[in-house]
């Protein structure tokens, strides 16, 4: 009856409408991450907005950001680094848990990061951990800004500072969000620089939450190289992985894009032929 | 492709998706905005503004403390009295501001806090040594005076005595805090040499008494028959200590003024014996060094000196609701002997942020009931010792849900009445309208809604002219527009065409209606007799 076929016509694109909907959002949750600072983390703490480009080896005279490393670097790696440094390029590390300090030893730097929770009383925010810090170095990563906000750095110690908390910080050890009898005010440094390298210690100004926050840092920043291998904005899953190799890979492309075509293709083949 | 295939694949899909999905189900990507918070970091979109307050002002605050303490003491050594009286009233609103700032931020348990006391002290210490700098000029100007009046000189020399020693022990006090307090300000940078100076002022002040004294032979001169002594010499919060001497000499039932700190504490009488003691009871008195010293007429005594120990409190917090939007706070505030802290200033912090003060009464009791909007609610008690020999302490925070208020019933009202109204614009319009769009179902609404059949009188009226009158009723009993002709009738309510339609030809063929047709038509008008119809 041909009532009968046009009503399971419309139900199959109803199906197929609801099918394509619901593929999208698996599309959206596969091929991204919840993972901190991944590149594939679309969320307030991924880095999919942060501009960067991600690179795997490392080229002379562009400005290298290494952004909350969680991968050792081999003695190879570290003379890459050092080479790197000695010819002119720039390597900024962005750290708050102390994972730098084995490679900031390693290229003889004086500069360390202590893992800590700073707080400060001069906030707009509720939670401690969110505060503006001064700039009180010259570089020309801070050029034409008085204040950053960071949030929940990490202290830097050693080398030429940059960025400065106020007085009224403490590393709020306890967690309690204020300042007991055992904690003390003290102003702390979240960023240092030694020669080419500079050591920040809220690598949480990349996430894509905190770009608005500082504007022209991010922009003074640019253009600059993602350390893909060592930081955490490579973290991936398997199918990010997947979709990333058939991208770079011509024959993969062509090849799904053949999958898709076909059954297309048969479907018109078969209708000329009746 | 057959139908059965596309089904296969359509539910294969479903299913596959489905999986996937149910795999991500826990993942945070797409509810990300309900996890806004890792140890790493906080999204600043979802955290709470607030006022950055006060903060800033801090340091700034401490730099003008230590820098009125300069002024002040180089003042009071100029003489300049009436610029004390303005440096003193200027350090004192200060004071005050920084007090009210350390509460506010809740920093009374770090440094700055005992910044706090130390200035607190260095404010009642200089206001104390620009009094007694100025009685002491007065002295000097008045052992001038009666030289040669061996009774009044040496009442004048008794009291300058009783100064010097003030002004010394007064001295001691304010230099045994210039170390912590020293420390504290290079700690946030701030300027302690206007302080340094004030303490060396200070020291000449103290010298000049010093050297007064030897100028008027006051190393020999005679011990004061009125003897002062304070037993024990040290005590905490609550604590009586006797305050007491004799008057060699002196009459009994004479008063005896004593002072504590150079405020009168009260007036006794001697004994018998020529005795006199007061009782002071440790109450609202900052920790360390005071004095003591009694006059009987124009003779002072000897200055005693007394200890005060801080102690620890506990204070106590329990939340009751006393009705939808208010909750009852209680505790007690007791020392850790377990004496209770009367009449003194308890802080309630609610949410960290808004401070509600209340007081505690003569049990060390205090009770306030605040008014808190829907939701649930943190708060703690605080006591910060201000003025008392006593350390802070808060109580363990303690949470209360707040239900708000009732539904306010104003929207309901409203509600009803526009249910009421519309209904009534409803039940008005439905008859002009419904008609057109849905005979049928209008028909059987409204002869539901037509309760009770309209009287109708047809006796003694010619037979077409009763037709007309029964047709009028029928129409009306249905509910039908006055406009609608027979034939509209019958169609609009097809349960009635034969009597529309033996109407339509009365009505216009001309035909009469006979006296049973019309008693038939009659019940069918009138509702009684739905089957003839």
């Amino acid at each position: 009856m041909p009532s009968g076929v046009t009503r399971l016509q419309r139900e199959a694109w109803a199906i197929l409408l609801i099918l394509l909907l619901a593929g999208a959002a698996v599309f959206a949750h596969v091929t991204t991450t919840p993972e901190e600072y991944s590149r594939y983390n679309t969320g307030w703490n991924g880095t999919s907005g942060f501009a960067g480009e991600e690179v795997r080896d490392l080229k002379p005279g562009v400005t290298l950001l290494i952004l909350a490393p969680d991968q050792p670097f081999t003695p190879e790696e570290v003379g890459y680094c050092r080479a790197f440094l000695d010819n002119g390029g720039d390597i900024i590390i962005a750290d708050e848990e102390g994972a730098a300090n084995p490679l900031l030893a390693d290229l003889g730097s004086r500069i360390r990061v202590r893992p800590g929770n700073l707080s400060s009383l001069e906030r707009d925010h509720t939670d401690p951990g969110l505060f503006r810090v001064q700039v009180t170095g010259n570089a020309s990563l801070f050029a034409g800004i008085e204040t950053i906000r960071v949030n929940r750095p990490a202290a830097v110690e050693g080398g030429e500072p940059l960025l400065e908390t106020s007085v009224l910080t403490w590393d709020d050890a306890d967690g309690d969000g204020r300042i007991t009898a055992s904690e003390t005010f003290g102003t702390a440094v979240v960023c240092a620089k030694e020669g080419n390298l500079t050591v920040l210690g809220d690598p949480s100004l990349f996430i894509n939450a905190m770009l608005a926050e500082n504007p022209e840092f991010i922009d003074n920043l640019q253009p600059v190289r993602i350390d893909g291998v060592h930081s955490r904005t490579g973290t991936a899953n398997p199918i990010i992985n997947t979709r990333l190799w058939i991208q770079e890979t011509p024959l993969a492309a062509a090849a799904l894009a053949a999958l898709a075509v076909l059954p297309v293709a048969y479907r018109f083949g078969r209708k000329r032929d009746e | 492709m057959n139908r059965r295939a596309s089904h296969i694949i359509l539910a294969a899909a479903a299913v596959l998706v489905l999986v996937l999905l149910a795999g991500e189900a826990a993942s945070p990507v797409l509810y990300s905005a309900e996890n806004t918070s890792t140890a790493a970091h906080a999204d600043p979109a979802t955290v709470q503004k607030r006022s950055p307050g006060n903060a800033a002002a801090v340091v700034p605050l401490m730099d003008d403390l230590l820098g009125q303490t300069g002024t002040l003491a180089l003042t009071i050594k100029l003489k300049d009295y009436e610029s004390a009286e303005r440096d003193l009233a200027r350090y004192t609103d200060l004071s005050r501001q920084f007090d009210r700032l350390v509460v506010t931020l809740d920093v009374s348990g770090t440094d700055i806090g005992e910044f706090q006391q130390n200035n607190r002290q260095n404010q009642e210490a200089l206001a104390t040594l620009l009094n007694d700098t100025r009685r002491f000029d007065d002295l000097q100007r008045l052992e001038v005076e009666v030289r040669g009046d061996d009774d009044r000189h040496m009442a004048v020399v008794y009291e300058g005595e009783a100064l010097r020693q003030k002004m010394r022990e007064g001295f001691s006090a304010y230099a045994k805090r210039e170390t912590e307090t020293v420390q504290i300000a290079e700690h946030y940078d701030v300027n302690a040499t206007p302080y340094r100076e004030s303490v060396e002022d200070y020291a000449e002040v103290a010298d000049a008494a010093d050297d007064w004294r030897e100028e008027i032979g006051g190393g020999s001169a005679p011990r004061s028959p009125l003897g002062i002594a304070v037993t024990p010499d040290e005590g905490r919060y609550g604590d009586l200590l006797l305050i007491g001497g004799t008057y060699a000499g002196g009459t009994p039932g004479a008063p005896v003024e004593v002072y504590v700190d150079s405020r009168i504490a009260e007036t006794v009488t001697l004994d018998e014996s020529g005795g006199y003691a007061y009782p002071y009871s440790v109450d609202r008195v900052l920790a360390g060094s005071h004095l003591a010293y009694a006059t009987a007429g124009q003779v002072y005594s000897t200055v005693a000196t007394f200890e005060i120990l801080p102690g620890n409190t506990a204070i106590t917090l329990a939340l009751a609701e006393v009705n939808g939007t208010t909750v009852a706070c209680t505790g007690n505030l007791t020392t850790e002997d377990d004496r209770p802290v009367t009449l003194a200033p308890v802080l309630l912090r609610v949410d960290d942020g808004t401070l509600i003060g209340t007081e505690t009464d003569n049990n060390g009791t205090y009770r306030k009931e605040i008014v808190l909007p829907a939701g649930e609610h943190t708060l703690k008690a605080e006591f910060h010792g201000a003025g008392y020999p006593l350390n802070a302490s808060e109580s363990p925070a303690e949470t209360v849900t707040v239900r708000g208020e009732g539904l306010s019933p104003l929207p309901f009202i409203a509600a009803g009445a526009a249910a009421l109204g519309a209904g009534w614009y409803l039940r008005r319009r439905r008859p002009e309208e419904s008609p057109l769009t849905e005979p049928h179902g209008m028909v059987d609404v409204v002869e539901e809604v037509v309760e009770t059949p309209p009287r109708v009188e047809i006796a003694g009226l010619p037979p077409r002219d009763a037709a007309t009158v029964l047709f009028r009723t029928l129409r009306a009993r249905l509910g039908l527009a006055e406009t609608k002709t027979p034939r509209d009738c019958a169609r609009i309510a097809p349960a009635h065409a034969g009597f529309f339609e033996r109407y339509e030809r009365i009505r216009y063929a001309g035909e009469t209606p006979s006296e049973e047709e019309l008693r038939a038509m009659e019940k069918v008008a009138l509702g009684g007799d739905e089957t003839a119809a």
